[in-house]
This record gives C-alpha cells, sequence and structure tokens, in this order.
C-alpha cells in the first residue's frame, strides 16, 4: 500500500499572495484572472477573512461523502489520499454536489456535455513522485505537502512552538478526517469553517442506518404481506365453499319439498 | 369553413398548444444549448424544479398504484377493483414522465444506462434508479392486460393472459416492496445533506416522512383523475369508492401530520417553526394545504360525498404535496447554500410538457381501453353519476 500522503495549510503564515491559485490554473490551463469561490476553473481559491487568507480546496476525505453519493461510482478515494473523480463514469446527477458538506464539487454549467471538477491533489504528479502544483508553488511553505503522518507531527510542532496557534487541526478528524488539513492563529469558527454536520463520524453514517434497514424491511414486509395474502385468499376459499353448500343444500330441500 | 375552425378552437385546445410550443422550445434549449440557457441551477443549488416537481412530485403522485394493487390483488379488497387499472395507469404515465425528466436532469443524458452496470450499493441515489427502473418494469407488466386484451389474435392474447394471471401476485407484491423502497429513499437522498437542508425538514427519518406523504397524494390524485374522466369522458365509478378514497386519505394524512409533529418534537425544531423566515411560512403553507385544510374538509361527509367538493379537498392534498416536496428539494436549501434560486421558464416549461403529454395518453387510453366501466350509451351528464350507482362492476 502506498504511504499516505496530506497536504497542511497553515492560516497564520499565508500571506495572500494566490501563487497557489494562480499555478493551480496554470497547471489546468485555466485563465490566470483570480475568481471568488470556487468554480469550473478554480479548484483552490484563496479567501479574504478580515485580515487573514483561507484557501478553499477540497479536503480530500477518508470516507467521502461524495463518494458514497454517486450512483455510478465515479468518485473514489485512492490510497495515497486524493479522491478522484472519474469522467467516464459519471453521468451528470450533480449528487455529490448536494453531498459534500463543504459543497466544493463544480460543475461545468455551460457546456453541452458537462462534468463535475474537483481538486485531485494533483494526482498524477503525486503518483510520479511529486507535489501538487500549489504546494510547489506557495513561497512561505503556508501550504506544504508529505507523508500524512510526518504532516501532522509538523502540525502539532507549529501548535507547540507558537502559542497564538489555536490547538486544533481542522479536518484531521472533522467528518472522519481528510488529506487537507489546516491549523491557524484564529479560532476556525471566525474565518467560516463550519462545524462539520456529523462531528467526527464520516457524513456517509448518516444514509448508512436507512440503507441498512431496507433488507430487513423488504423481508419483513414481504412475509406480512403474503401472509396477508394467504389468510385473505383461505378466506376467499371458504368463504366460496361454504356458498356453494349452502346452494347445495337449498337445492336438495327443494327437491324434497 | 372558418367558422367550423373556430369552433374547434376551444380554451384547453389553445392551452395544449401554448404548453406544446413553449415546452417544446425549453427542451431544444435543455438539449443543443445547455443548463445555462435552460436552467438557474448553479453549484449552489445543483438540483432544482426538475428533481423537486419532475422526480419527488412525479414518483409521489404515482404511489397509488401499488397501493391499490395491494389492496386488491394482496388483500383482496375487490371494492377497488373498479378504480385499479386506473391507478395503475396513473402510475405507470407519473414514472414514464420521471424517466423522461430523468434525461432533462442528468448532464449527460446518452449516459442513462450507467446504473445498470455501475454500481454503488452506498449510493441512496443508486438504489433509487434501480427501484424505480424495476417498478416501471412491473407497472409496464401490470398495466399490460388492457392493452394485451385489444390485440386482434385471439390465441396469443389468450396464453399471454395465461401465464400473466399465473404470475401477477408475484409481481405485485415485488412491486409493492420496491416502490415501498424508493418512495421512502427519495427523502433517503437528502439525508446525506445534513447542515444543508433545513432543521423544519431534515430528521433521520426523513425517508419516512416521505413514505407516508406519498400514499395520500397518489391516491388524491388518482381521485381527482378519475373525477374528471368521469366528467368529460365516457365512463363511470360507483363514486363511494371514492369516497371511501377520501376517508383512506384523510386517515392517511392524519397518521403522516402526527409522525411530522412527532419529529419536530424529537428534533426540538419547533421553534424554528415560529421565526419570521421564509422557511417558517413555507412550513406552515404546506403543513395548511397538506394536513389542517384537507383533514378538515374530508371530514365532512357533506364532502366526501360530492363528487366536485371531493375533487376539491383533493387538489388542495395534491397542491399541499407539491408544497412539502418543493419545500425539501429548493427552500430548505436555500439559506443554508446561500443561494436564492428561482427556477427559469424554461424548466417549467419542459416539465410541464412532459406532464401535458402523460394526462393527453391518459385521456386516450381511458378512451379507447377498458381503464373505467363505460357508460353505456345513452343519456350523459353531470348528475347521472350519483342516481345510478349499481352500474356492474368492471372485472
Amino acid at each position: 500500500m502506498a504511504t499516505k500522503k496530506a497536504m497542511l495549510i497553515d492560516i497564520k503564515r499565508c500571506i495572500g499572495c494566490l501563487s497557489c491559485e494562480t499555478a493551480c490554473k496554470q497547471l489546468h490551463g485555466f485563465s490566470p484572472e483570480p475568481e471568488p469561490t470556487l468554480s469550473d476553473t478554480a479548484f483552490t481559491v484563496v479567501e479574504t477573512r478580515g485580515d487573514k487568507f483561507v484557501r478553499k480546496i477540497c479536503m480530500h476525505c477518508n470516507d467521502p461523502a461524495c463518494a458514497s453519493a454517486c450512483p455510478v461510482a465515479a468518485i473514489s478515494k485512492s490510497a495515497p489520499g486524493p479522491v478522484l473523480y472519474n469522467a467516464d463514469k459519471c453521468i451528470g446527477c450533480r449528487y455529490c454536489m448536494l453531498a459534500c458538506p463543504y459543497s466544493v464539487p463544480r460543475y461545468q454549467w455551460s457546456k453541452l456535455a458537462p462534468f463535475v471538477k474537483k481538486c485531485d491533489l494533483c494526482s498524477e504528479r503525486i503518483k510520479a513522485g511529486g507535489q501538487p502544483a500549489c504546494t510547489e508553488a506557495c513561497p512561505v511553505q503556508a501550504s506544504v505537502f508529505g507523508n500524512r503522518d510526518d504532516l501532522i507531527a509538523e502540525a502539532w510542532n507549529r501548535i507547540r512552538g507558537d502559542s497564538s496557534y489555536v490547538p486544533h487541526i481542522y479536518g484531521l478528524e472533522e467528518a472522519g478526517g481528510g488529506s487537507v488539513f489546516f491549523v491557524s492563529d484564529v479560532p476556525f469558527e471566525k474565518l467560516g469553517f463550519k462545524p462539520a454536520p456529523t462531528g467526527n463520524l464520516p457524513v456517509p453514517t448518516l444514509t448508512a442506518s436507512a440503507l441498512g434497514d431496507s433488507p430487513k424491511v423488504v423481508i419483513m414486509g414481504g412475509t406480512i404481506l403474503s401472509a396477508l395474502y394467504w389468510v385473505t385468499q383461505r378466506r376467499r376459499e371458504v368463504a366460496l365453499a361454504e356458498a356453494e353448500e349452502k346452494t347445495a343444500i337449498s337445492k336438495m330441500k327443494g327437491e324434497r319439498s | 369553413m372558418l367558422t367550423r375552425i373556430k369552433s374547434e378552437i376551444t380554451l384547453w385546445r389553445v392551452i395544449t398548444a401554448i404548453i406544446f410550443v413553449t415546452g417544446i422550445y425549453a427542451t431544444y434549449l435543455r438539449f443543443f444549448v445547455g443548463f445555462r440557457a435552460s436552467t438557474n441551477l448553479s453549484d449552489q443549488m445543483p438540483w432544482g424544479l426538475w428533481v423537486g416537481l419532475g422526480t419527488l412530485c412525479g414518483i409521489g403522485l404515482s404511489a397509488a398504484g401499488f397501493g391499490i394493487s395491494a389492496a386488491v390483488y394482496l388483500l383482496n379488497m375487490e371494492r377497488y377493483r373498479p378504480i385499479l387499472r386506473a391507478s395503475i395507469l396513473i402510475s405507470f404515465l407519473g414514472y414514464m414522465t420521471v424517466c423522461v425528466g430523468y434525461l432533462y436532469e442528468i448532464g449527460l443524458p446518452w449516459r442513462f444506462w450507467h446504473p445498470i452496470v455501475m454500481w454503488n450499493h452506498r449510493s441512496v441515489l443508486f438504489d433509487v434508479c434501480v427501484c424505480i427502473m424495476t417498478y416501471t418494469a412491473v407497472l409496464t407488466f401490470e398495466f399490460a392486460p388492457a392493452v394485451i386484451e385489444k390485440l386482434p389474435w385471439k390465441h396469443l392474447r389468450e396464453t399471454v393472459l395465461h401465464f400473466h394471471h399465473k404470475i401477477l401476485v408475484g409481481i405485485v407484491l415485488a412491486g409493492v416492496l420496491l416502490s415501498s423502497m424508493h418512495q421512502s429513499y427519495l427523502g433517503g437522498l437528502y439525508l446525506i445533506a445534513r447542515g444543508k437542508v433545513h432543521p423544519l425538514w431534515y430528521s433521520q427519518y426523513m425517508h419516512a416522512m416521505f413514505y407516508l406523504s406519498a400514499i395520500p397524494a397518489g391516491l388524491a390524485l388518482t381521485v381527482m383523475a378519475i373525477y374528471l374522466s368521469m366528467r368529460s369522458l365516457n365512463v363511470r365509478v360507483d363514486f363511494s369508492i371514492l369516497s371511501d378514497c377520501g376517508r383512506m386519505i384523510q386517515l392517511l394524512l392524519i397518521v403522516f401530520a402526527f409522525f411530522k409533529a412527532l419529529d419536530l418534537t424529537a428534533n426540538q425544531a419547533w421553534g424554528y417553526a415560529f421565526q419570521r423566515t421564509s422557511e417558517a411560512a413555507y412550513f406552515w403553507l404546506e403543513m395548511l394545504l397538506f394536513a389542517a385544510i384537507p383533514i378538515f374538509l374530508l371530514s365532512y361527509d357533506r364532502v366526501r360525498s360530492h363528487p366536485e367538493r371531493l375533487y376539491w379537498a383533493c387538489a388542495t392534498v395534491v397542491a399541499g404535496f407539491m408544497v412539502s416536496r418543493l419545500n425539501v428539494s429548493i427552500n430548505a436549501l436555500q439559506s443554508a447554500m446561500g443561494t436564492h434560486y428561482v427556477p427559469k421558464w424554461t424548466e417549467l416549461a419542459s416539465s410541464v410538457l412532459v406532464i401535458a403529454a402523460a394526462v393527453i395518453v391518459f385521456r386516450y387510453a381511458v378512451m379507447y381501453l377498458d381503464i373505467l366501466p363505460k357508460l353505456p350509451k345513452g343519456p350523459k351528464g353531470f348528475t347521472r353519476w350519483m342516481s345510478n350507482s349499481s352500474l356492474p362492476a368492471h372485472a
């Protein structure tokens, strides 16, 4: 199994130079103008919150809601970490967009054959032993890439070494954790980070119980309905037989008299 | 000549023409220009009117087919046999509109078959797709005799109908289970969007709420369709059957309202209902139209046993049901997604086109197939149905 990779984003260090955004756009051949929010031509953006800069990017969840929601299994979590989208399978239902707790996936609304677009953590470059374009472009190591375990240690080091950091790594455990996490010197809720809707549980657990019930419901419902059918049929047969008997008796009586 | 043409132009024909012209243009925009030109959907509102009206209402309002067929075939409630075929036809056409609507909804419609071969058993939407596909086949099977019995080849007809009759009960049973599953899974689709769906609607039992609300709505639509058929076409059923349906609808609505109230209490969501928000307003509109008003109206025998009043009570149920589904699919999401979505006219026009096509097929099916008992030739009229209730039941 490949070593797990991850990306650490340090909000304290970020200077808002947009190098990551530009590098990403350049790599994908999009026009370099910065965009206010994620779009089908901006897989990461730098948002300004007060005097802080917050990168928006796919969190590459360990148990992704989008992957569990996709009816044709076009989205999957790869072993090194990136959550990958298989455009050959996608039917364009956009359920992944509804399912994602971070509302990351974007759609090519203006195309006639539209696909879902989101960050893939530069999966191809990682496979070749490199790192994502955004972390490579970061001049101040606010975004760094590496082995997941090393980066978690690095994140804790930064928090321990500087008391201004909030003692929390956002994205490490939220919604079951993922391959992208943040450290910050401003409380995360003030920067627009929402608490995950499921706490530290993976989002797909929300549907697991409803889906898990279905075999039980089918078996129970099937048995009850079959039993009811048998009972009503039996009653009908009995009623028919009784009616026949009655007519036979009355016929006999009629013959006698 | 001119006067003859003039007399052919009726209000409904003009409306139908408008629906077809705008609908076909909207369809052209959807398939040849794209989503931008044909919808107001966005990254913040990826699912809109097509899902809310086309799929959620379309499937929900088609719930009568499995209910009535379970009553007649499985529970031996022969009383409802006269409206069995009509309810199966309504469901069949409803599912057809959903299947056509599915092609509008998905971005790559030529890949509509992907869910058949590319499975993801963890996905609620996958289960919905498979159930709807299978159940559409079941409905086709259940409805097939109405067409087969009109075929001119006697031998083929008898062989097929004999075989059909042999496996019918099993298929009906499967249909009831399939329906129960996907009627609830449509609500289950939104389970994963916790934090996005407004607390007035989000609950871990959303799927159960969808199931409970679909059956009365489907019955109400069936009553409406049969009433309209009796009014405008040469068919008639014993009206007391529809009155009983009215009673059943009321009972089911009370069950729904009870569980909805229970659910809100369990989730401590009542507070949201008394805030000055648009969500609260939509919530009360839903509760009024789908619960309070019809439950009140249908408790009166004067309403239930009067065709026109029963029709309007059922129309309230159907309207309330549509509000309820659009609430979940659009209104409940807007504030969390930070957007305001108003469907583009093209979204509405294409949905209405598909529904209108289904209505037209229903009309001709009732006219030319044995869907509802036909009125013997003679005086027609609105008042006749009440007086003459001893019409032979349709087998």
